[in-house]
């Protein structure tokens, strides 16, 4: 390339790179200040599979089949069944449901799995505990998780919710 | 006695200023940095718009530990910081901030500005040297072809000044343009110089010495804690003293158009410059360094020349 026609180039484009910059400049940022203000979550983000109670008759639709336990790939949730005392029978419907968040890797498939609509995905992101042991919830503390939390259900099949 | 303790108070004002300077200056390359990027910078330590922050970072570089490399020249590694922020302060006792406002005024002011900065290239090459280490042998290498080569050109664009001033001293060259500006006339000198000026001063389009992607920190590879913030600090001092210097030699120093004290008329135009040079510095990616060499040899050591001639052809036919 010929020396007039470097210089010009070399003028347009420092030109044109330092316009852009003025302009990002002007922009507002988009810095959203976390702890103070809270940033919109899109729909459909996921934090943790809950326990659902069914709105008609109150009780856990969760049967205890084990299809999420077995989908699960990093193994997290671990499930008992009931057992009928008296009568030694399997009942339909869990004794504990543990689901250790430390390994959960939140992949949505347990949920997928559930032929029962049992299960629901959080969207509450600020679970943060000061010790792992804390990340192991049981069946009460997920239905209380599921009561305060804003729960999205994205199995499949479903329409996604359109907020 | 007195002229003593008038040094000292001078050398104490001098380096007050320039640990001030450095400080705001950091600060305010974090600020344009962050909202160039659509960010906010620095915010949370405190004062207006986080200005604190630099001196958070000073007393965090101050505590930490004292790591030496094995391996170093010991002697070498040590006074590298050193030889590198001595003539970033040295430069400031030069500088003409308003009038009558100069540390020294020498009737070689620019000569002594010019070669004492010179002595930065020494410190760099120290700290590549002494720190035993291939990325700050490569940075110091490269720092030295850079900043000989810029010395050139910065040196050759500044003698249209003189000539059109014909004087060296800092002080009559900034008096000599009560009238008119030497921009103008020396447009091709100001853009020669100040491209020079952030080569030496290892600026991001030129600042191949350091270059983060390719060879770690540099030549500061090696150091941490606060002789790492040595070279920071004289970085940010070369800075201000390279842009200072084109305000005195091309902005008409501490001239101005409104009723403003000369020394504020000289801190605004310097720092504009330096708001531009930071400018550039998060806009224009870094240049390879056969680019950077063309740009020196090939493009601005002529064009200075070309300046000289224009201007030394003026003076002898017209007046």
């Amino acid at each position: 390339m010929s020396l007039p026609r470097t210089v010009w180039n070399t003028i347009k484009s420092v030109v044109i790179g330092h316009s852009v910059t003025a302009r990002e400049i002007a922009t507002r940022p988009i810095t959203v200040f976390y702890p103070e203000e809270k940033p919109e979550f899109p729909t459909g983000s996921r934090s943790v599979p809950v326990l659902k109670v069914n709105e008609e008759s109150g009780y856990i639709n969760c049967t205890s089949c084990g299809l999420c336990e077995r989908t699960c790939p990093p193994g997290c949730i671990d499930i008992e069944q009931a057992v009928d005392p008296a009568t030694n029978k399997k009942k339909p419907w869990p004794h504990s449901y543990t689901l250790d968040l430390s390994h959960c890797m939140v992949c949505n498939l347990c949920i997928e799995a559930c032929p029962f609509d049992a299960l629901e995905m959080l969207d509450v992101p600020e679970l943060a505990t000061y010790q792992v042991q804390d990340l192991k919830f049981n069946k009460e503390q997920l239905l209380d998780l599921w009561k305060t939390g804003k729960a999205i259900r994205i199995a499949e099949g479903q329409p996604m919710p359109s907020n | 006695m007195n002229d003593v303790l008038a040094a000292v108070l001078e050398a104490i004002a001098v380096l007050c200023y320039v640990a001030l300077n450095a400080f705001v200056l950091i600060w305010l390359e974090r600020k344009i940095a962050g909202h160039i990027q659509r960010r906010v910078g620095p915010l949370r330590v405190g004062g207006p718009g986080g200005a604190l922050q630099s001196l958070a970072d000073g007393i965090k570089l101050f505590s930490k530990e004292d790591f030496r490399p094995g391996g170093r020249d010991s002697l070498v590694w040590w006074l590298a910081p050193l030889v590198s922020m001595t003539p970033a302060v040295m430069v400031f006792i030069a500088i003409p901030f308003g009038q009558h406002l100069i540390v020294h005024d020498m009737n070689i002011g620019l000569i002594f500005i010019a070669s004492i900065s010179s002595f930065g290239l020494l410190g760099v090459f120290m700290a590549g040297w002494g720190s035993n280490n291939k990325y700050s042998l490569l940075g110091a290498m490269r720092a030295g072809a850079q900043l000989f080569s810029y010395e050139i050109p910065a040196i050759l664009s500044t003698i249209g000044v003189v000539l059109a001033a014909g004087s060296l001293s800092l002080e009559t060259i900034v008096a000599k343009q009560s009238a008119h500006w030497f921009l103008f006339p020396q447009i091709l000198g100001f853009i020669v110089f100040y491209i020079a000026v952030l080569a030496e001063t290892n600026r991001t389009p030129f600042d191949l010495a350091e270059a983060e992607s390719e060879l770690v920190a540099g030549y500061f590879t090696e150091y941490s804690g606060i002789r790492w913030a040595m070279f920071p600090f004289a970085e940010y001092g070369s800075l201000f003293t390279g842009c200072a210097l084109a305000t005195t030699l091309f902005l008409g120093g501490w001239h101005g158009p409104l009723f403003l004290p000369g020394w504020i008329w000289f801190l605004i135009k310097t720092y504009i410059l330096v708001f531009i040079a930071m400018w550039i510095r998060w806009t224009l990616p870094r240049v390879r360094i056969d680019q950077l060499m063309d740009l020196g040899w090939k493009f601005l050591i002529p064009l200075s020349l070309v300046n000289i001639l224009g201007t030394g052809a003026y003076i002898a036919l017209v007046r």
